[in-house]
């Protein structure tokens, strides 16, 4: 059996029938009513469960005259209630006043922004309903976006056959996820989702490759841990100890490592790019993988970026979901609203749509992440905690702009194909991407001390 | 009518020419077949072709909103292209 054959043993028709035969009952029972239905009421135990448990954390901080698991109980109805208004939004569209329907996103954001300018001018211990308004405001940034696809099914007509239910799955996932939709909204999910035994059968085996996959990102990411970082690392001490005890990168540009050479700093800005592909990789083979168990074959969220040969190859392929996010709700509402003004400098154009999504969006998305921070309307202090972040951004706005500019200049000619153009193409990826991931890497050092490890690594201190 | 769909199909095979990745002919790719899918192009071409479509077809997508989706196959943008001059 050729390696191809055995990777791609999803899209063989022999193992998909064999599958069909030995599970044909449980194929045939799981309609996609059904596996909507399991999912969906995983979703009704997620809302109320990571609501409470968040609320109840937060308690101090969201005082008032209800308990942790009282008040986290109304916040937790509030979401389900706010989810139910944007769905019935969604579902009639059409008849929102025009404002809404020409800017959904800006009157979703609205929504949320008017909650938290509600909380600003308001004194704690108002009442029980500043307390659950609290709570809303500081879990509203995990579901801004959710509800952003919602929306965004309604102003492209997808509402029409959907249930409340087929829309609370990817509201409050059970398959899990972070602050961003792994497989986005439920119209790009029904979309990709399995309507016969055949095509069920298909996706989880695609999903089996993605656990497989999964698993074997684990095993190297422990042996990467072991042997390059250790110490402390089981397989390190099976390995005898041995360790290159490269230090990792957050504690280089804070400076916590000393004096160290040249070529560990190097080292440590490379690995760091490497153990960040497979921590994405990891987290979203999960995700996706069970999702494709339930019959929704969507695309993974990391497909091999250290491959990728330019810059926004590899941001298409290193953290798809979030920049679907950048894509949908940044870039391409730019790039069309400025179409009449812009029309004659293309160029112009498209700088202004890359840097309203890599540049302004990132930056919004990583804010609002500071969920405390914004209810308690430290905005000006976000901000300068986000300052490293922010020319993240801005150098990761830059190079996806240049990258696109190259790819459209280029038109539909090929790259050099030898395997030495391959090469260079990738280590100009890797390089670019580990050098802009000085600033966004978890530290605690200032800009200026990551400015400083920068220039050092050309041997300017 | 027919006529019209057709010289709007060649035009539109024309165009995707243009933009397409090398070693792919775009005869071999289906009208409902996603163009990105199939590896004719990358998704950084959906910008050309609202470019294309604003250019030659006097589309406006700010006013009718965009949705990637329709533009990702031929029979799309051709039902796109259709709808706007309806």
């Amino acid at each position: 059996m050729q390696i191809k054959q055995l990777t791609q043993f999803h899209e063989n028709p022999a193992i998909i029938a064999w599958w069909c035969a030995r599970l044909g009952w449980a194929l045939r029972h799981l309609t996609p009513f059904r596996r909507r239905a399991i999912l969906a009421a995983g979703a009704v135990w997620i809302c109320f469960k990571s609501t409470v448990r968040i609320v109840i954390d937060n308690s101090a901080d969201l005082a008032g005259p209800a308990d942790g698991i009282v008040a986290g109980l109304l916040v937790a109805l509030a979401l389900v209630g706010i989810a139910w208004l944007l769905y019935r939004a969604a579902a009639g569209f059409s008849s929102l006043p025009s404002w809404v329907r020409k800017h959904p996103q800006l009157s979703l954001h609205s929504i949320y922004w008017g909650f938290l300018a509600l909380l600003w001018i308001t004194l704690p211990g108002s009442g029980l309903w500043r307390q659950v308004l609290a709570g809303v405001a500081l879990i509203f940034p995990i579901l801004v976006w959710r509800f952003a696809y919602l929306l965004l099914s309604g102003q492209h007509g997808r509402m029409a056959g959907t249930r409340f239910s087929d829309h609370l799955l990817t509201l409050w996932p059970i398959y899990g996820g972070s602050n961003t939709p792994y497989g986005s909204g439920f119209g790009y999910l029904s979309r990709s989702e399995a309507k016969t035994e055949a095509e069920l059968a298909r996706s989880q085996l695609a999903g089996i490759k993605l656990l497989l996959l999964c698993g074997l990102w684990m095993v190297v990411r422990e042996i990467m841990e072991g042997t390059l970082y250790g110490p402390g690392n089981e397989l390190t001490h099976k390995l005898g100890g041995y360790t290159l005890a490269v230090p990792k990168l957050g504690s280089l540009v804070a400076g916590e490592e000393g004096g160290s050479p040249l070529w560990i700093s190097w080292l440590a800005i490379y690995c760091e790019l490497i153990h960040e592909v497979l921590r994405h990789a990891i987290r979203g083979h999960a995700i996706i993988a069970v999702l494709r168990l339930f019959g929704f074959n969507v695309f993974r969220n990391t497909y091999k970026p250290l491959l990728a040969e330019s810059v926004v190859e590899f941001w298409n392929r290193y953290y798809y979901y979030f920049k679907e996010i950048l894509a949908n709700f940044f870039f391409l509402p730019t790039f069309t609203q400025l179409g009449k003004k812009l029309r004659n400098w293309p160029t112009l154009r498209l700088g202004a749509a890359v840097f309203a999504a890599a540049f302004v969006g990132n930056t919004y998305y990583h804010l609002i992440n500071l969920e405390m921070m914004m209810v308690k309307g430290q905005i000006l202090e976000a901000l300068y905690l986000h300052r490293s972040r922010m020319f993240y951004c801005f150098l990761l706005a830059f190079g996806i702009f240049v990258s696109m500019l190259r790819q459209q200049r280029r038109g539909g000619r090929a790259l050099a194909s030898g395997a030495a153009d391959r090469i260079l193409r990738i280590a100009g990826v890797w390089t670019f991407f580990s050098l802009i991931f000085i600033w966004n890497v978890r530290s605690g050092a200032s800009f200026t001390a990551r400015a400083n490890f920068f220039f050092g690594l050309f041997g300017v201190a | 009518m027919a006529d019209e769909r057709q010289q709007r199909l060649q035009g539109l095979t024309d165009f995707l020419r243009t933009i397409q990745k090398p070693g792919k002919a775009i005869e071999s790719v289906g009208l409902d077949e996603s163009l990105v899918a199939c590896g004719l192009i990358d998704s950084l071409a959906i910008i050309e072709i609202v470019m294309f479509l604003e250019k030659n077809y006097g589309i406006d997508f700010a006013a009718t909103g965009l949705d990637p989706d329709r533009l990702a196959t031929i029979n799309g943008i051709l039902g796109v292209i259709e709808e706007v001059r309806a």
